[in-house]
């Protein structure tokens, strides 16, 4: 394993090592080389950098206070910023001039930067590298090129590399000087660094269908997202049924109204207007859509497929083209041998109509949402309306069924949704309403 | 010696019979089929329908007299007294020049003289019209007037309704319309909404429903309009179909929109036309109730024909001035005529309306030979060329004169304008070309019906027949339809464009039916292939009639024939080339063929509704 990787490290210098790493000295290189940095240091940062969780109490039960803590005291003001970020590594430059116990500093800095919201910030990941002393630890001679040269430091300087990677910060000329002054051209941070050159920029629009980096905070907002973001069709339009009552409203901890958005493409309304009244609807739901680090849930109006019987043959009218022929008549059709189409297994499912999010996740909201459908879709008001509400969102409830959230499932603070399962699992199953 | 020429004569006559049988080959299908096949269907079969082609259609002495007597006092009035310019810019047709018109006859020139009109034939109204298109609105009106307009009464209509209208609309009394497009229905006849319901004393229809884009609209008295009506089928069941009508506005409930204020062509009057409740008696219905679609299919590819001969305006004109200006103006101490770029475009314009005119007057003049099949292909094919190259041509005149060509003190930014319509309306040029291949394969389709079957169900003796004409044909067989020889239809000084135009028809031939093999009748849904086969056919049917018309004015010996030569041969040329790169492109597997790439590039632009390439200043880091 270590081997594979250490190869793989030795591959990505390419031309670069071939000179040092000659065959003799590879299979000493390999089994310490990239393995060791990693264990050096797991003791109790691993994890912490792998995820940033700002908190993590049930992972720590005993508090160390590690050194330098006292720096990111919250200033007497309270702000957590930029600024009194900058102003504590200044602070620390300053208090150990000889640049002691350094490494510990940017671990603990790396893990507060979230805190102080200057995780995206290019500039003060370069400042953070800045704190390394200068030419100290660049390999002077072939051996300590071989070996690795002051694995621990170089080790913190990837994990800085990797964090920028993390929050998808491209590093710039100043990084790779700062680096290059640090570490040498030849060391791992800069193999770290010219990997991230290469790859972050291939990756960086690889989703198809990206999503905005900062989410908008207005659940309406939120919610008009989410829907977009599902639904294929430009043309659909998204109607907000209900806007949820201000906050500062008197009794505003129980929110009566809360918001209704739902989305709807003129396909479906026109799939709607023919589906046969005597079939009911139903609405489902709650389904979890995840966007970047938040949760919303969405319901949707769908019908089973109908039966093959019901189907209607869709007839090309005899006067339909006023200049040519929409058909030809011949009897034969298209060759075995230009038939480009796969023989692909389709499985038909029924239509879906519309789709939704609200505030709340009781029948009473959805039988609102379905009232509001019904003025655009004069055909609902004849359909049944069957409401099939899960007690509780599919996706919370594989993470809640765990013992303890584990730490990338679980919502971070900021989350939208936390309690939806309180009043889910009050409502029943089921019911049929007229609608 | 004696010997020598013997042999040579029983050579010739030898020669002759080939050609004699090979004629007779020809004309065996001929049998067969119902009627006399027209050129531009068996060109689908890869056989040269020669009849009615060869020689190019003559007018008589008479009738070119005839012609001239029109002719001369028109083209004085549209020299004289027409200002193009100030039509365009005031947006309207002044009175007093609709009245001339109208003194002038121009308002009846295909009604049949019992009825007043001037009964011209075909070849004559498309001469006539060489004259009024030199003003685009004008032209566009009369044509609305009596291209579609009134004939459909022509057509279909009753000897009532003909003896009652047609009087009136000849001496330009009455204007006419053809009010068949509405908001949500262009070419689609299905979702037309305007309906008339029969009253309950069964003497009239109640109309409802509107009509946008009616050129003339506000100002006919006489409308041909579209309609759903229900009907009962012969099963007993109720069926909308659409029904025609002759509206007058006097009929009542008929009101106009404001005048459209268009991109070109802007002196003539479109606007929108509202029926509400309008009643129509029972006998102003045109043709028979639920008959409409026939009457309005006939309509509009009937006018193609109508239009072709207003395209015309651009060239006599642009040509003339264009040729001054560039003979004239000096850069670098030299005349722009001197320039090759400059010169290119003058011959591209002089092709151009050469095939144009000789597609234009061989349609014609098959159109007015009794009892000559259905040629509504060959229209349209007429109109699809026509309009495009009266496109590139004004915009190629336009670009001799550089700036000055852009300004309104020349007539060209106005032809441009004005001609930019001739690619849109009677049906877009894409929709034509739909209309041309997809008729020829129809009946293409249904005479291969046999041989196609047998293929694909192995049938030994065709499929070897198949591989070995195949073979012959890799091998570089020589085609030989009967075009040149001796005697030849066509004069030797055309000899290698003939042999070209053969080889295409031949090969044009062959891929039709690989392609009916390939696709069947799904090849509808195959629209780039369709529009592969339509050009094609257009380019052939222009290097016949190029080809005929030199032929005859080589024979007759008319003045610069070697010009109308070296024209004729340098389209065939160019079209044989083109027509080259269809058709490797029509083949399976072609590299030229990006049709997949084509589909791919829009599905994905489509899907977006955006141009999705990021911009070339765009970073990733």
């Amino acid at each position: 394993m270590s081997w594979v990787l250490a190869r793989g490290l030795s591959r990505g210098w390419g031309s670069i090592c071939w000179d040092t790493l000659s065959g003799s000295h590879f299979s000493q290189v390999t089994p310490q080389a990239p393995w060791s940095l990693h264990y050096s240091t797991v003791n109790h940062k691993d994890e912490a950098w792998l995820v940033p969780q700002p908190s993590e109490p049930q992972r720590k039960p005993i508090r160390v206070l590690t050194p330098h803590e006292e720096l990111f005291r919250p200033s007497p003001d309270g702000e957590r910023d930029k600024a009194s970020f900058v102003g504590a590594v200044q602070n620390f430059r300053q208090y150990s001039v000889h640049k002691r116990g350094h490494v510990d500093f940017i671990y603990l800095a790396l893990r507060k930067m979230q805190e102080f919201g200057v995780e995206r910030d290019l500039a003060v990941y370069n400042l953070l590298l800045d704190v390394f002393p200068k030419e100290v630890f660049r390999p002077r001679n072939v051996f300590q090129r071989i070996f690795v040269h002051y694995p621990r430091q170089q080790e913190c300087g990837i994990a800085v590399l990797e964090q920028m990677e993390r929050h998808g910060i491209m590093p710039n000329k100043d990084t790779e000087f700062l680096l290059i002054q640090i570490f040498g051209y030849k060391s791992y941070p800069m193999l770290k660094f010219l990997r991230m050159k290469l790859w972050l920029t291939r990756f960086k629009n690889i989703n198809p269908y990206p999503i905005p980096r900062d989410l908008p905070q207005d659940p309406v907002d939120l919610a008009k997202l989410g829907l977009r973001h599902m639904e294929p069709d430009l043309s659909a339009k998204v109607t907000v049924y209900q806007m949820a009552l201000p906050s500062d409203t008197p009794g505003a901890e129980d929110p009566t109204q809360p918001h209704i958005v739902g989305i709807q493409s003129p396909e479906q309304q026109a799939t709607l207007a023919h589906h046969n009244p005597s079939r009911p609807v139903f609405v489902e739901g709650p389904f979890s859509l995840w966007l970047r680090n938040k949760c919303v849930y969405y319901y949707i109006l769908r019908a089973d497929l109908p039966p093959p019987e019901e189907k209607k043959v869709e007839e090309i009218p005899e006067e339909w083209n006023l200049y040519y022929p929409m058909k030809l008549d011949l009897d034969y059709a298209r060759g075995n041998w230009d038939n480009y189409e796969f023989d692909i297994d389709k499985v038909t499912e029924g239509p879906i109509f519309a789709m939704c999010m609200a505030g709340a996740h009781d029948q009473g909201t959805l039988i609102k949402w379905i009232q509001g459908l019904q003025e655009t879709n004069p055909a609902l008001a004849q359909i049944p309306v069957v409401f099939r509400l899960a007690r509780s969102p599919g996706e919370l409830l594989t993470s809640s069924g765990l013992e303890g959230p584990s730490p990338l499932q679980a919502p971070p603070q900021g989350q939208e949704d936390d309690h939806p399962l309180q009043p889910l699992q009050q409502q029943g199953q089921s019911g049929v309403s007229g609608a | 010696m004696f010997g020598c020429s013997l042999l040579r004569r029983a050579a010739a006559v030898a020669r002759a019979w080939q050609g004699l049988e090979v004629l007779r080959a020809r004309r065996r299908p001929l049998h067969t089929s119902p009627q006399c096949p027209a050129f531009a269907k068996e060109l689908f079969l890869g056989n040269l329908e020669l009849k009615g082609i060869f020689p190019f259609p003559e007018v008589s002495q008479d009738e070119l007299n005839e012609i001239n007597q029109f002719v001369g006092p028109v083209e004085k009035f549209f020299t004289e007294e027409v200002d193009s310019r100030k039509i365009d810019q005031e947006g309207k047709i002044p009175v007093d020049t609709l009245e001339k018109l109208k003194s002038l006859g121009l308002f009846g020139m295909q009604v049949p003289e019992e009825y007043g009109g001037l009964g011209l034939s075909n070849t004559m109204y498309a001469r006539l019209g060489e004259i009024i298109s030199m003003d685009g609105s004008i032209s566009v009106t009369l044509a609305a007037h009596q291209a579609i307009g009134l004939k459909g009464i022509i057509l279909v209509g009753s000897e009532e309704q003909k003896a009652k209208y047609l009087p009136k609309l000849a001496s330009g009394e009455h204007i006419a319309a053809f009010c068949l497009t509405e908001p949500a229905s262009g070419s689609d006849a299905a979702s037309i909404q305007t309906r008339a319901t029969l009253s309950e004393d069964k003497k009239h229809f109640v109309l409802n429903g509107s009509k946008v884009w009616i050129t003339n609209g506000a100002l006919a008295s006489i409308f041909t309009v579209f309609a759903k009506t229900e009907v009962v089928d012969s099963d007993g069941s109720t069926k909308d179909k659409i029904t025609a009508f002759i509206v007058e506005r006097g009929f009542g409930g008929i009101t106009n929109g404001k005048p459209e204020d268009k991109l070109g062509i802007r002196g003539s009057n479109t606007c929108e036309v509202h029926f509400e409740n309008t009643k129509v008696p029972v006998e102003n219905v045109l043709g028979e109730v639920g008959g409409g679609f026939k009457v309005s299919c006939r309509n509009v590819l009937d006018s193609c024909m109508g239009f072709f001969c207003h395209v015309y305006f651009s060239y006599n004109c642009s040509l003339e001035l264009t040729t001054e200006y560039a003979c004239t103006r000096k850069q670098f101490n030299r005349n722009l005529s001197e320039f090759g770029l400059i010169q290119e475009k003058f011959a591209l314009m002089a092709q151009k309306a050469y095939v144009m005119e000789s597609m234009a007057y061989l349609t014609a003049g098959m159109l007015d030979q009794p009892g000559f099949p259905d040629c509504s292909i060959e229209a349209a094919m007429v109109k699809v060329f026509s309009s495009e190259a009266a496109w590139q041509c004004v915009s190629e005149a336009l670009q001799i004169l550089g700036g000055s060509g852009y300004m309104k003190d020349y007539p060209y930014e106005r032809m441009l304008r004005d001609s930019r319509i001739l690619l849109i309306f009677e049906g877009t040029n894409e929709i034509l070309r739909m209309y041309i291949a997809l008729t020829g394969l129809q009946h293409a389709g249904r005479i291969l019906t046999s041989r196609i079957n047998e293929l694909k169900r192995g049938n030994v003796i065709t499929v070897m027949e198949t591989i070995g004409r195949r073979l012959r044909d890799s091998l570089g067989r020589a085609v030989d339809l009967g075009l040149t020889g001796n005697p030849g239809f066509v004069h030797p000084s055309l000899g290698d464009s003939a042999v070209k135009l053969e080889e295409n028809v031949y090969y044009f031939g062959r891929t039709v039916e690989t392609l009916l093999l390939r696709f069947g009748k799904t090849i509808v849904e195959e629209q780039l292939v369709l529009k592969r086969v339509a050009n094609i056919l257009i380019n052939l049917y222009g290097m016949t009639a190029v080809l005929s018309r030199a032929s005859r004015s080589i024979r007759i010996g008319l003045q610069n024939h070697d010009h109308e030569v070296l024209l004729a041969n340098m389209f065939c040329v160019e079209a044989y080339f083109q027509n080259l790169f269809s058709l490797s492109q029509l083949d399976k597997y072609a590299p030229e063929n990006l049709d997949e790439q084509i589909k791919k590039v829009s599905q994905q632009i489509l899907e977006k509704r955006a141009y999705v390439c990021a911009h070339p200043l765009d970073r990733t880091s």
